[in-house]
């Protein structure tokens, strides 16, 4: 497979890569470990007239702590982060997910913001141009048909990010920037839940940092994920926890996301209406269980079954929370 | 669309190449370097064949453009040997059997010398989380875990 032709692009600087995005917008694709945008570019998914490289850019790289936060620079490979004693020290389930993300030759180039910002993922439109050749185009092409999804009204594809159920957990921000200005948003607004378009980001607006707050009280992280084999697998369903109680032992903060079963992450809100106490009964999980199976949204648009994914979904946010609960009793 | 000029350093050897932008590392060292050694499967990531050094960490070949890497260390199969003698990892799937077909053991015998020069002494577990990105259909991967294994124990 070869790649189509475009101009590649190498600011040395972070302002002229705002400034190279602003002037060429649309026409623009970034690469920065690549292991998601030459795949597309190769499938014929992607055809960008300028590809615009951060390797460059050092500050744009590296993980450090403020009084109250852990900054990811948005460059930042898996693999820096699985090294990372901070990142280890602080969150557990971040560290899970990059361990589980893919494979180590990915991980040593994949970056963390490559990865938040991977496409929506379908058996249907993941395929090389000769098999989409045989289909109609479907929404996530600008189509109108969906394919898994027989008079299916809108694109069912499914967000697989490994690092962003985790990273959403512990109440992280993102911060884009553009030109003249920038934004820090939580990492959950980033995400619109629909297929054809899956982010809230503007296409002059660069991924820069990932804020993740640091908590001063004892509090316990977990990330489970389903997959066929033991690596080079995005998750078929996935569940990050973070739970903390407060000085009377009793489970203040409760934040379930699950990854996979949507097109974008898919948040329980109110877990700790069900989960107040650290010795929590089986029908509190069992409810939490049931719950992000009603938040799911699986067809089968993957390579296993909708009923499988649904029946897993209970079972690996079973398991998470589980794990988090272990997490919490040993001390975080 | 324009060539680039890349400094290339593959196995301590200096070349200056002049590519379409659109070129991957892989399609470099194959075609215009010769150095096929390092094979093309999947072409996606995938299936691991394609996995050379890059500064020393296994990376898939087939995904990185060329523009990329330059002013790096890259390590293809050619480079573990000295000439006609093989690196003692080498040696040592030769005689646990870990080659059949063999077309999967260059970026299998690269992604195991990575971890060795990184962790001497890895259990099973360790052996078989590292060498999760390289697909192999013949060995069922137990002769290729017993080779590395092998390695580790004599302290290479």
């Amino acid at each position: 497979m070869r790649l189509p032709p475009f101009k590649v692009l190498e600011p040395g600087t972070k302002k002229s890569a705002l400034l190279t995005l602003d002037k060429h917008n649309k026409n623009l694709k970034i690469v920065a470990g690549g292991t998601e945008v030459v795949v597309m570019m190769k499938l014929g998914l992607s055809a960008p007239l300028y590809l615009m490289s951060l390797k460059k850019i050092k500050v744009l790289r590296g993980i450090r702590k403020t009084k109250n936060e852990v900054i990811i620079k948005s460059s930042t490979s898996i693999n820096e982060i699985l090294q990372s004693p901070l990142i280890n020290k602080n969150f557990k389930s971040i560290t899970q997910a990059a361990k589980l993300l893919a494979a180590p030759p990915i991980q040593n180039r994949a970056t963390i913001g490559g990865n938040i910002l991977q496409d929506t993922r379908c058996l249907y439109y993941n395929q090389s141009e000769f098999f989409r050749s045989g289909l109609k185009p479907c929404f996530k092409v600008g189509g109108d048909i969906c394919h898994a999804v027989k008079g299916g009204k809108r694109c069912f594809s499914v967000y697989q990010g490994d690092m962003v159920p985790s990273l959403i957990s512990f109440g992280s921000k993102i911060k884009l920037e553009k030109k003249d200005s920038s934004r820090t948003v939580l990492l959950s607004d980033l995400f619109t839940g629909k297929g054809e378009n899956p982010f809230s980001i503007q296409p002059n607006e660069l991924l820069t940092e990932i804020v993740i707050p640091l908590h001063n009280c004892n509090y316990g992280s977990s990330y489970e994920k389903l997959r066929i084999r033991k690596g080079l697998e995005y998750p078929l369903v996935s569940a990050a926890v973070f739970l903390s109680e407060n000085t009377d032992g009793n489970l203040d903060n409760v934040r379930i996301v699950i990854g996979a079963a949507a097109s974008g992450p898919k948040i329980i809100e109110n877990a700790s209406i069900y989960l107040k106490r650290k010795n929590s009964s089986d029908e509190d999980v069992d409810e939490i269980a049931n719950i992000s199976d009603n938040l799911s949204e699986m067809v089968n648009n993957l390579s296993v079954s909708a009923a499988y994914r649904r029946k897993m979904v209970q079972v690996v946010t079973k398991r998470s929370l589980q794990n988090a609960f272990q997490d919490l009793n040993k001390g975080g | 669309m324009y060539k680039k000029t890349v400094l290339l350093k593959i196995n301590n050897e200096e070349h200056i190449i002049s590519t379409y932008p659109n070129r991957t590392l892989l399609e470099i060292l194959r075609d215009d370097l010769c150095l096929t050694g390092t094979k093309e499967s999947c072409g996606e990531g995938i299936c691991g064949a394609c996995t050379v050094l890059l500064d020393g960490l296994p990376v898939r070949s087939c995904i990185l453009l060329v523009t990329e890497v330059e002013g790096k260390e890259i390590t293809t199969i050619e480079g573990l040997s000295g000439g006609e003698k093989l690196d003692p990892l080498q040696e040592a799937f030769i005689e646990y059997h870990a080659i059949q077909c063999g077309f999967c053991s260059p970026g299998m015998i690269l992604t195991a010398y990575s971890l060795l020069k990184s962790n001497p002494n890895p259990d099973e577990e360790e052996i078989r989380h590292a060498i999760s990105g390289n697909i192999c259909r013949c060995t069922g991967y137990a002769k290729i875990v017993e080779a590395v294994k092998a390695m580790s124990e004599k302290g290479s």
